[in-house]
């Protein structure tokens, strides 16, 4: 199963959108920069991790270029948004958490 | 036995840490089995104030935490909130506890505070207790009683 601490840890193929910012400002990002946004709860499990957040949380997809967008927030260096690749079926997946 | 989890922030307020050990104490004293999520460094700070552990004994990493955290688990939820992510993080500890919860909202800047203020209570039924604060932890101490007061007086703890 995909695990996204691992893959953050381990991997250099994702792009990190912007950093340090608020959550707001990051999901203006998520929304200027995905083709298709769908909504989670606080604490849903996307990509293995749970999402931290103010709902509705807004998750990215682009699915032809296979990535998903998502904020990635830390106690001491606020909230980044990261795209990172993944497979179609961790994006079916996503998509299925859509609360809207 | 009743179980408490105080959330800590980013430890750069000098407010967060005695206040932290002060809501562990007025916790314990009503009951409550106290744990405390934080960041390695939030817990650092504590861990050279309390070096007995005489008020914080439980102690997690915040986002080993999360990762394990159930609806339920606790019964009270304490949230220490003077940054934007630390909203993030309490709106997400309280929707998955879906518990009792008492956000410590305190910044030195009027308008972040009012903003923080607003996130909180649009997103949750947390009581908010907040204050002005950033080196002086009284103004949210005195606050807080008073908000435990009238929670056990209306048997909401």
């Amino acid at each position: 199963m995909f695990c996204l601490e691992t893959y953050l840890q381990e991997s250099e193929d994702y792009k990190v959108l912007i950093a340090r910012t608020g959550f707001k400002e990051a999901t203006e990002v998520i929304k200027e920069n995905a083709l298709e946004i769908i909504y989670v709860n606080p604490g849903d499990k996307v990509l293995g991790a749970r999402i931290i957040g103010v709902p509705p949380i807004s998750v990215g997809i682009n699915e032809e270029k296979g990535t998903v967008l998502f904020p990635y927030t830390k106690p001491c260096h606020g909230t980044a948004v990261v795209e990172i690749p993944v497979g179609q079926e961790e994006i079916d997946n996503v998509k299925k958490l859509n609360i809207k | 036995m009743k179980k408490a989890l105080i959330l800590l922030g980013c430890p750069e307020s000098p407010s967060q840490t005695p206040m932290a050990v002060y809501a562990t104490y007025k916790l314990k004293k009503m009951g409550y089995d106290v744990t405390t999520a934080s960041t390695p460094s939030a817990m650092k700070l504590l861990e050279v104030g309390d070096p007995e552990e005489l008020y914080i004994k439980n102690k997690v990493d915040i986002d080993s935490c999360i990762e394990k955290l159930d609806k339920g688990a606790f019964d009270l939820l304490v949230g220490f909130i003077h940054k934007d992510a630390a909203v993030s993080y309490f709106v997400t500890f309280y929707s998955i506890l879906d518990t009792k919860s008492i956000a410590i909202v305190f910044e030195k800047d009027a308008d972040k505070l009012a903003e923080f203020i607003n996130t909180v209570s649009e997103s949750t039924d947390a009581e908010i207790v907040s204050a002005r604060a950033y080196h002086n932890p009284t103004p949210l101490r005195v606050k807080f009683d008073k908000t435990l007061q009238k929670l056990e007086e209306s048997n909401a703890l």
